[in-house]
């Protein structure tokens, strides 16, 4: 009776350790780049700031005696607690493409795309968080919450993957009003994500889009006979002479992007572009500050 | 088959498939490599764009040549490419096979065998009769069927000489006494001799004259000389032009008494030499015992010198009455004798016998008249072995009584007393003169110079077997040396004395040769055909054409002077001839010798047989073939991109430099027996290193805290502990050797082992530490005890017992009744007390053994309770709290008893005595 318990819960605690292997290094990397950014302008409104007083009221039992003001209290006999101004925080909605087509790097040297883009989004959600907001990501699977428990959940669920070739943004339970930030090589179907970017833009959601691409899909530098694959090889594309192939690919590209744009434009989203052979924090700062002004 | 340049085909006609290779090179270039295969995510942009250039890529140059090569190897090889094809001969009627048979070319017999076997088949297929006939053994023609002489091939041998003038003139009686005409297979060895042009001419006016020859250069070795204390070794060969190295081997019998190699030289050719030599150094113990030199790898009658007495210096014994005369030099007779034999003997002096044990091969006694009875006995056995006694007379010989009354058996004549004195002041006679040597004598042929005369002599009398004992006479027919054979070696007396006392003999150059005939010294050189005039020769032992030894049987005798100078014949085979108690070796060279190339007139064919055998290259090109095959798949590879050529070029070159950088890593083995002055002048002990890095540092700590409760609470002040290496170090220098044992150290070798011994009986101690706690001595049940056993299995140790109440051990320093380590319960083993140590009455502990115990065996982990840090502070714990901390002190107090023990030796036992002794002062 009592052995498969045991083994399930040493195969639990086993699957556990190996998924917990994964997440250290992401929040490391995503506290550390978000520690580059200096909060400046934006205003903290974190407890114990006093700058948001709201009123004093007398102690009760179960108060913490932490939170008792004695420069009040000291005024009389009466025991005053200070109470800060209750504060509506934002919500974003995160949204990172973990299908197939991010799993890519040209070279060794690389990252993969998808590690990148889980940093920068890990990244600027731990910068939210600490600026008070809310976080969560699309879909029902993580609810926007805040505080640093949210951070290791952010995480744990950025983790998963996809098998689909080119995963379609997540548009469900999207809270009306609230922020969105959707990371992906926008290389899926378009409109799937136009259908995604409508409806929110029904809700009232505005964000941010932050395509990241690698390298040699912005510069083509193929030659030869070559037979093109995605990811899981469910899609191929074979030429004879791939160098022929390069300026209509670069066209093709810039059309994609431009009808991102143009959907940005109609919907009030922001549309950036990443490189992973670039510095991550560039794009990060981008990212910090297309959202404080999508507010 | 086809020839073409040397080149001959058996399937000619598979060569057309080259006429296909262009068709070949227009259809590989057609087809397209293999796509490479890119993973690419944006292939969704990509989806639906066409190729604008539907041209198929082309395949590279160099990869169609390669193919190319490739295909034209494969046909080239398939049809049967041979290099050198064997001509075949044709012709019709009889066929003469003529044969040199020489020395010369028996080293590659085996092959001239088996084309003679080829051609006589060839010949049995076309028909035709077939003789043969050798030219070193000439015997009539006759004209058989092939298949008949193909059986008597296997016995036809070389000779070991070449065909001589003589035997010439007989194969050319033999020649023209055939009276129709034939064809001629010459079967050379490629030496050229005499009259050789004649035989050719004869045989060509015959029939067409073909001849087989082998372009090896032929080699010959001189008979060796021996001169200025050095042997030389001549080599001489038939082509001066490679530069060439032969090595000679000095075979003989070893003190075993086995044939063996005893040394070697190395003959150096330069080019356009025909002769080179080399000089042999040699003990002349291991000179007498060379029996030949011969060739490495020739097996040849001519690449072999027998050695002779020439090789051999005598080993002569000088023994005379005044051993220590300070008279004048001139006066002794031992001058001339040293004189006469010192350029050719080797001379040794001194008393009897410490000479007979050296067994020299002559003695010469010098006016010795009596010897002891003993040194009479040895003698005489050596005489009869075989030995030489060569005796002088002289004013003692005469004046004692020896060989008086009867015959003595150390003298061949019976003597008289007194002697004779003539042309004296007193007497009426001249001094006499020498009589002509008998034809018996050893002496025949000898020069006697007139001036040789004698004044005195010991006189033989007359007895029946006297005359034939005399073998040279004064002018008045007395006996002047007379000689006996006694066993199988002899005895001779010179009736006069070995100095100008009584004769003038040993002042002329006769008394040398009279010595050399008699074999007391023997010449370094060969003896010249004079000086053999008279002398007969008979073989002990003849070459074959191959150079080996055998029996000569009844072979007749050959005359001295023919032995030298006459050519190798059937008459006189090389090998080893006896005359008397002389041997001289007859090789198949003699000095001078030179060995000339055979040259053939320009229109008789040679067919040079061994220089260029048939040569199958079918197998070659077509491995060829398959190497370029596979340089084609890798180059179609990295053409594909499939494999990167740089990688895998630079994964090669990695993996090699690793090897390379790994190679030299266990140079840097520490040098910890350099400070071999500082060790010696302090006290330090010492663990051995186990290989297990852990082990050792603990075992090291161990020490180190050992030292220093040594230096606070004794007056031993240990230095810092030695690891040592069993298979380098010295270990004299450590009192104790403190070894943990590891299941998987190894073995010490064997000269590990003999110093571990050595150190154990001089009073060194090994702390045996298996670090198992109990399991010692109880069946060996763990893997340290099992590998402890095989540890000990090779050392010198005593029989253990489980250390006793009273050990010395228990009371060296501190009162001990257990040895705890980190482990408390472990059992101690020391060397067994002796069986007679009995417990007194009245005293505390028996007597016990009078010396350190050489090893102690226990398993408590001594070391690890020992360790301390950098701070001296313990490095592990042991057992708990107040307890444990109580225990590592007993553990230290074991630890100075140990070196007290081992320090000190019985010096505690001895205490037994203080109870009394104290009584005793007391009084």
């Amino acid at each position: 009776m009592s052995s498969p318990t045991i083994s399930q819960a040493t195969g639990l605690r086993h699957r556990a350790e190996i998924e917990a292997g994964s997440l250290p290094p992401l929040l490391v990397q995503a506290e550390q780049l978000a520690g580059s950014v200096l909060l400046g302008e934006h205003g903290r409104r974190r407890a114990g700031m006093g700058d948001d007083f709201w009123q004093y009221r007398p102690a009760q039992p179960g108060d913490s005696r932490n939170l008792i003001d004695h420069r009040r209290s000291a005024r009389g006999d009466q025991q005053f607690i200070r109470e800060r101004e209750w504060q509506i925080a934002q919500t974003v909605h995160v949204w990172v493409d973990q299908g197939g087509s991010m799993r890519f790097a040209s070279k060794p040297d690389l990252p993969q795309k998808i590690d990148r883009a889980r940093k920068l989004a890990l990244a600027a959600s731990i910068l939210m968080v600490r600026g008070g907001e809310r976080v969560g990501l699309t879909g029902t699977s993580l609810p926007p919450r805040s505080g640093n428990m949210q951070i290791l959940r952010m995480a744990e669920a950025l983790s998963l993957e996809d098998n689909a070739d080119y995963a379609p943004p997540e548009h469900h339970s999207m809270i009306p009003h609230a922020r969105g930030l959707f990371i992906s090589d926008f290389l899926g179907p378009f409109d799937e994500l136009q259908l995604a970017l409508g409806k929110a833009a029904d809700r009232g959601l505005r964000g941010v889009l932050l395509q990241v691409l690698d390298p040699s899909e912005e510069g083509f530098p193929f030659t030869g006979r070559t037979l093109f694959e995605s990811v899981s090889g469910g899609l191929r594309h074979e030429t004879l002479k791939a160098s022929a192939l390069r300026d209509r690919y670069l066209e093709r590209l810039a059309e994609r992007r431009d009808a991102l744009e143009n959907l940005c434009r109609a919907t009030g989203w922001r549309l950036g572009l990443h490189h992973t052979g670039d510095s991550a924090q560039a794009a990060l700062l981008w990212l910090y500050h297309a959202l404080e002004r999508t507010k | 088959m086809t020839m073409l340049a040397g080149i001959g085909f058996t399937t000619p006609w598979l060569l057309l498939g080259l006429l296909a290779l262009p068709i070949l090179w227009l259809l590989l270039r057609a087809v397209p490599p293999a796509p490479v295969r890119r993973v690419f995510p944006a292939v969704t942009l990509l989806l639906g764009l066409s190729d604008d250039e539907s041209l198929s890529d082309r395949t590279p140059w160099w990869l169609l040549l390669l193919r190319m090569l490739a295909v034209a190897a494969a046909i080239i090889g398939l049809s049967g490419p041979v290099l050198n094809p064997a001509p075949v001969t044709t012709g019709s009627g009889p066929l003469l096979v003529v044969l040199d048979a020489s020395w010369a070319g028996a080293d590659g017999w085996k092959k001239t065998n088996e084309q003679i076997t080829a051609k006589l088949n060839e010949a049995g297929r076309a028909g035709r009769t077939v003789a043969l006939l050798r030219l070193t053994a000439p015997e009539p023609l006759q004209f058989q069927s092939a298949d008949a002489w193909r059986k008597r091939i296997a016995g036809l041998l070389p000779q070991p000489w070449q065909p001589n003038p003589d035997q010439i003139t007989a194969s050319m009686d033999q020649l023209t006494a055939v009276d129709h005409g034939f064809d001629t297979l010459w079967f050379s060895d490629g030496l050229d001799y005499s009259n050789r042009d004649q035989l050719t001419s004869v045989l060509r006016a015959r029939g067409k004259v073909q001849v087989y020859q082998t372009t090896t250069n032929r080699l010959g070795l001189l008979p060796a000389q021996f001169a200025d204390g050095a042997i030389e070794l001549s080599v001489i060969r038939s082509h001066t032009i490679p530069e060439q190295q032969v090595t000679v081997l000095a075979q003989g019998v070893d003190p075993g008494g086995t044939m063996r190699m005893l040394a070697s030289a190395t003959v150096d050719f330069t080019t356009g030499a025909d002769k080179a030599s080399a000089k042999l150094i040699l003990p002349s113990e291991l000179r007498a015992r060379i029996g030949r030199f011969e060739l490495q790898r020739i097996r040849s009658a001519g690449a072999v010198a027998l050695t002779d007495d020439s090789l051999r210096r005598r080993e002569v014994a000088l023994i005379s009455s005044q051993t220590d005369n300070e008279g004048l030099v001139l006066l002794s007779p031992m001058h001339y004798l040293r004189q006469a034999l010192q350029p050719t003997a080797e001379l040794f002096e001194g008393g009897l016998s410490d000479l007979l044990p050296a067994n020299p091969d002559v003695i010469i006694l010098a006016d010795v008249a009596r010897l002891a009875q003993n040194e009479e006995e040895e003698l005489t056995e050596w005489v009869e072995k075989g030995g030489m006694l060569l005796r002088f007379a002289g004013p003692r010989l005469a004046a004692s009584d020896i060989s008086r009354n009867e015959e003595h058996p150390l003298m061949p004549v019976r003597l008289r007393s007194g002697g004779r004195s003539l042309g004296g002041a007193m007497s009426w006679g001249e001094p006499k003169t020498l009589a002509p040597f008998q034809q018996d004598s050893p002496f025949y042929g000898l020069t006697i110079p007139q001036e040789v005369t004698v004044s005195s002599q010991v006189v033989a009398q007359p007895d029946p077997s006297l005359a034939e004992r005399v073998i040279a006479e004064l002018g008045d027919g007395t006996p002047l040396v007379t000689r006996k054979a006694l066993g199988q070696g002899q005895v001779v007396l010179f009736h006069v004395t070995a100095n100008a006392e009584w004769t003038s003999l040993p002042l002329s150059g006769l008394f040398v040769e009279m010595l050399e005939r008699l074999a007391v010294s023997t010449a370094a050189k060969p003896p010249r055909a004079d000086e053999l005039e008279g002398t007969v020769w008979t073989p002990i032992s003849v070459l074959d054409g191959f150079g080996r030894l055998g029996e000569a049987g009844t072979l007749s005798g050959v005359d001295g002077p023919d032995l030298m100078e006459a050519s190798a014949g059937p008459n006189l085979r090389p090998g080893l001839y006896d005359s008397g108690s002389r041997k001289l070796a007859r090789n198949v060279l003699r000095e001078g010798d030179q060995l000339q190339p055979a040259s053939w007139p320009s229109d008789v064919p040679v067919i040079s047989s061994a220089a260029a055998p048939e040569r199958a290259l079918g197998g070659m090109l077509i491995s060829l073939a398959l190497v370029l095959l596979a340089l084609d798949v890798a180059a179609s590879l990295a053409v594909s991109g499939l494999i990167h050529l740089s990688r895998t070029a630079a994964l090669v070159l990695g993996l090699t430099t690793a090897g390379w950088v790994c190679l030299p890593a266990h140079h840097a083995q520490a040098q910890q027996g350099a400070d071999l002055l500082g060790l010696s002048s302090e006290l330090a002990l010492a663990h051995v290193l186990t290989g297990n890095d852990q082990v050792d540092a603990i075992a090291y700590d161990g020490l180190r805290g050992l030292s220093n409760t040594l230096l606070f609470r004794t007056s031993i002040e240990p230095s810092i502990p030695v690891g040592v290496d069993l298979e380098q170090d010295e270990l004299a220098f450590y009192p104790l050797l403190y070894w943990p044992i590891t299941p998987d150290q190894p073995r010490p070798s064997a000269a590990a082992y003999a110093r571990l011994n050595a150190y154990l009986r001089t009073g060194g101690m090994i702390v045996f530490d298996t670090r198992d706690a109990n399991l010692v001595g109880s069946g060996a049940s763990s893997a340290n005890a099992r590998k402890l056993q095989q540890l000990a299995r090779s050392l010198d140790v005593p029989p253990l017992e489980p250390i006793p109440a009273d050990h010395v051990l228990t009371r060296a320093f501190y009162l001990l009744q257990d040895f705890p380590g980190r482990h408390q319960r472990g059992e101690l083993w020391v060397e067994a007390a002796p069986a007679d140590a009995e417990h007194i009455e009245g005293m505390p502990f028996r007597n016990l053994n009078d010396g350190v115990t050489p090893v102690v065996i226990g398993g408590n982990d001594w070391g690890a309770a020992w360790a301390v840090d950098d701070n001296g502070r313990p490095l592990l714990p042991v057992g708990r709290g107040f307890a444990g901390e109580r225990q590592r002190e007993l553990a230290y107090r074991f630890g100075v008893n140990l070196v007290m023990h081992v320090l000190t030796g019985n010096y505690k036992s001895d205490q037994v005595h203080v109870p009394a002794l104290l009584d005793r002062l007391g009084q």
